[in-house]
């Protein structure tokens, strides 16, 4: 057994022993708040047991392990059902931002070991009304104000934000120049006087995301994380920071042998739906679209081993593998027929097929609108033409709403 | 697990996709479209000089001793081209099932002349529409073989053919010489795949294999050939969009690249994601051969093959407008190509029914 080998087992035991505290059904039928409170009881865990900040600097708390380390614990976690999603932007995307690049290295130190032990948890302030797709067309404002700024606008679907103690922002400090141009990243106390977060609930009836008022926030100028309208650029390295994270051909939903249980226990008009071509034609295309994903997860994991830089094709998993957990899902209400009209607002969409029906389409939405990988793909990997973008080059403020 | 190509793996890569690049010809190719009975000479004497026909036989019997991973990486190539002849595939399936027969004069006989390129082999398997029918209407017995096999690739020249048979009520593996063999050509729209209809009418034969035994070994033989196949596929539907790319970056309309539409860009995108699956699973496939999940493993690969060559030929025309429905174009060779490849080895419908069967065990 190599090292990584090693490394892999180890950590299946460790879930292992936690899941009777942690597992599906430690959180059956918790509140919002118990179940919030379990997730933090399992990032301290995690850190107390050295499976937080796997791959980062051991001065702030990290293990000094490489990302293919933190990816093969993702994966064995995942598979665990554990209650680690608090932290899934916190510590995959804000945190890292604040390590790298805030100004008071001595505070950095401080929150990112707060967020390591789940002390504290960091939201992503980017998407807004007037888009998420267009995040360089963010509005809320960041105006300067004495030796600081003030922060007024709004932001929208921030995910957790109801329970994030910090987050870092995008804003605008100059309309008048173009819009990539006038942007600026900042760290912000979620407590802080003239912030208001309001959930939003969603069409599965969960409450994770949020709309985000600030109304005059002040900020001092420490809390900058960008050059004055150099925000646009640090928000795009951000994003290449922590590029390594395990991935999910279910595309976050139910596994196929739990399709393949329900065709073996279900008839489609007197015969079994396991003989039924349409049946089988879809697990036979599920199969090796998701057996095609995990193979070039598998390669990239051994190129990274082999201290190579893995291919982009990592980036197609999202857009191919939530689309297809969307329409399997389908597939399984229809064969569930009446049955499969019942609704468990708790349900998790890992193993229930209408939770998972119900909150596909966020998934398409979430973290990069299908079409907007679609555009990535088509324009940095494959150097087709950008779209026709009648913004560019033109002041934000003259750009016609 | 899934592999990563070592140095010399990638240098085979690159060397046939050079050599093949330099020596295949449009024009020669669509000629042969228009000629029932002939094929790609200049790809086989290629291939023979280039020692792919013998990549993954032993060296004892006169081959390199490499194995599926390298010859998919060549079929790929040949692919990319539309270059090849059938022999590619049949010749490997066929080899493989002798070695596996043990028979040894007869791997003795042929699996030198196989290596070298000198000698050439079918394998028919399929009857009517059905790949690996599992009671299988020609019949061996007495050392001689009756019963008709449809579209058999490579046949029109093949010098020996492996015949999937019944034997004493169970199925068999023989091999056949098809020298004295009628063999109907299929005037096909690939022709360079030397289609035939053989009829064999007491044909002297061998018995190679009898019973469970042949059935595994004809199951593990196709697969083995449908991950060469699938590799040839990737080649193809990976070239078609970059064809595909390139022409949508040059070609303007409405005042722009085509490319810069998102209908037009999009449908290469896709592409991307389709083309990327199949090389994924065809790499593992190549990766699990003899391992238990080999089948499996397979029919994933030849089913992603097929649905990204079929897709990729079906939007690349599409994204060429008229030009890509052209005769001198020979984008059509791709069109053709995709569904001959889909066809060989075993249609989609089959190898979704194997796959379901692997995974959620035979359906009673």
């Amino acid at each position: 057994m190599n090292d990584l080998d090693a490394y892999r087992a180890a950590a299946r035991d460790w879930l292992r022993s936690q899941l009777p505290a942690f597992g599906r059904e430690a959180q059956a039928g918790l509140s919002e708040l118990d179940h919030l409170a379990l997730g933090k009881r399992y990032q301290r865990a995690k850190f107390d047991a050295g499976y937080a900040g796997i791959n980062w600097d051991p001065e702030f708390g990290g293990q000094g392990l490489s990302p293919l380390h933190k990816v093969i614990f993702e994966q064995e976690e995942m598979a665990c059902g554990m209650p680690s999603g608090y932290y899934g932007v916190s510590l995959g995307i804000s945190v890292p931002v604040v390590m790298k690049f805030a100004q008071d290295r001595a505070w950095a130190k401080e929150r990112v070991l707060a967020a390591l032990k789940g002390d504290e948890i960091w939201c992503q302030l980017f998407s807004e009304p007037s888009g998420g797709s267009d995040l360089a067309g963010a509005r809320t404002k960041a105006e300067p104000d004495g030796n600081g700024w003030k922060l007024n606008g709004q932001k929208l679907w921030t995910t957790y934000a109801q329970f994030s103690d910090y987050g870092v922002i995008l804003a605008r400090n100059d309309p008048t120049v173009p819009k990539h141009k006038g942007l600026t990243f900042f760290w912000l106390d979620m407590h802080a006087p003239g912030v208001t977060v309001r959930p939003i609930k969603l069409a599965a009836g969960d409450n994770h995301v949020n709309e985000v008022f600030f109304d005059d926030v002040k900020l001092t100028d420490g809390q900058r994380l960008s050059p004055v309208g150099g925000g646009f650029g640090t928000a795009m390295a951000t994003l290449m920071i922590e590029r390594y994270s395990a991935s999910d051909p279910a595309g976050f939903g139910p596994a196929l042998d739990l399709f393949i249980d329900l065709a073996r226990n279900s008839e489609v008009n007197g015969r079994p739906a396991i003989e039924d071509g349409r049946i089988r034609s879809a697990i036979a295309r599920t199969y090796a679209m998701r057996s095609g994903l995990e193979a070039i997860t598998t390669r990239a994991m051994r190129m990274m081993a082999a201290g190579m830089e893995p291919g982009p094709e990592g980036s197609l998993n999202k857009l191919v593998s939530v689309r297809s957990r969307q329409k399997l899902s389908e597939l399984a209400i229809d064969l569930m027929g009446n049955v499969g009209l019942a609704w468990d607002v708790h349900a998790s969409g890992k193993d229930d097929w209408v939770a998972s029906w119900l909150a596909a389409p966020t998934g398409r939405i979430a973290g990069g609108a299908d079409e907007m990988l679609l555009n990535t793909i088509a324009e940095r990997i494959l150097g087709l033409p950008q779209d026709h973008r009648p913004d560019k080059g033109v002041p934000f403020n003259q750009i016609p709403a | 697990m899934s592999i990563v190509y070592d140095e010399a793996q990638q240098a085979i890569a690159s060397e046939s996709r050079r050599i093949l690049d330099a020596r295949m010809e449009s024009a020669r190719l669509l000629a042969l479209l228009e000629r029932t009975g002939e094929f790609d000479r200049v790809f086989w004497s290629t291939a023979v000089e280039q020692g792919w026909t013998a990549l993954a036989f032993p060296e004892e019997h006169g081959g390199l001793g490499l194995g599926l991973v390298e010859l998919g990486i060549v079929a790929q190539a040949t692919g990319a081209a539309t270059a090849g002849a059938p022999f590619q595939t049949s010749n490997y399936g066929a080899g493989h099932i002798l070695l596996a027969s043990g028979q040894a004069d007869l791997v003795g006989q042929w699996l030198p002349r196989l290596a070298s390129g000198e000698a050439t082999a079918a394998v028919a398997f399929a009857e009517g529409n059905a790949p690996l029918p599992p009671r299988p209407g020609c019949a061996f017995a007495g050392g001689r073989l009756a019963g008709a096999k449809p579209g058999v690739a490579s046949a029109l020249a093949a010098d020996i053919a492996v015949v999937w048979c019944l034997h004493e009520g169970r199925p068999a593996l023989a091999l056949a010489e098809l020298a004295g063999v009628s063999r109907r050509a299929v005037d096909s729209f690939d022709n360079g795949r030397l289609y035939a209809d053989l009829g064999f009418d007491g044909t002297q034969a061998r018995l190679l294999v009898a019973g469970e035994a042949a059935s595994e070994l004809a199951r593990d033989a196709l697969a083995r050939m449908a991950v060469v196949t699938a590799h040839e596929q990737l080649g193809g539907a990976e070239a078609l969009m970059f064809i595909a790319r390139d022409y949508a970056n040059t070609r303007r309309a409405f005042g722009q690249p085509i490319g810069a539409f998102q209908s037009v860009k999009h449908r290469i995108a896709e592409l991307y994601t389709l083309v990327e699956i199949a090389r994924a699973n065809c790499i593992h496939a190549a990766s699990r051969e003899g391992r238990p999940d080999f089948l499996s493993a397979a029919a994933a690969a030849r089913l992603s093959a097929t649905e990204a060559y079929d897709t990729a030929a079906r939007d690349t025309v599409q994204i060429h407008g008229g030009i890509g429905v052209t005769w001198e174009g020979g984008l059509h060779l791709h069109m053709r190509r995709a569904r001959s490849l889909a066809i060989e080895q075993g249609n989609a419908l089959f190898w979704e029914d194997l796959l379901v069967d692997e995974l959620a065990g035979a359906a009673a």
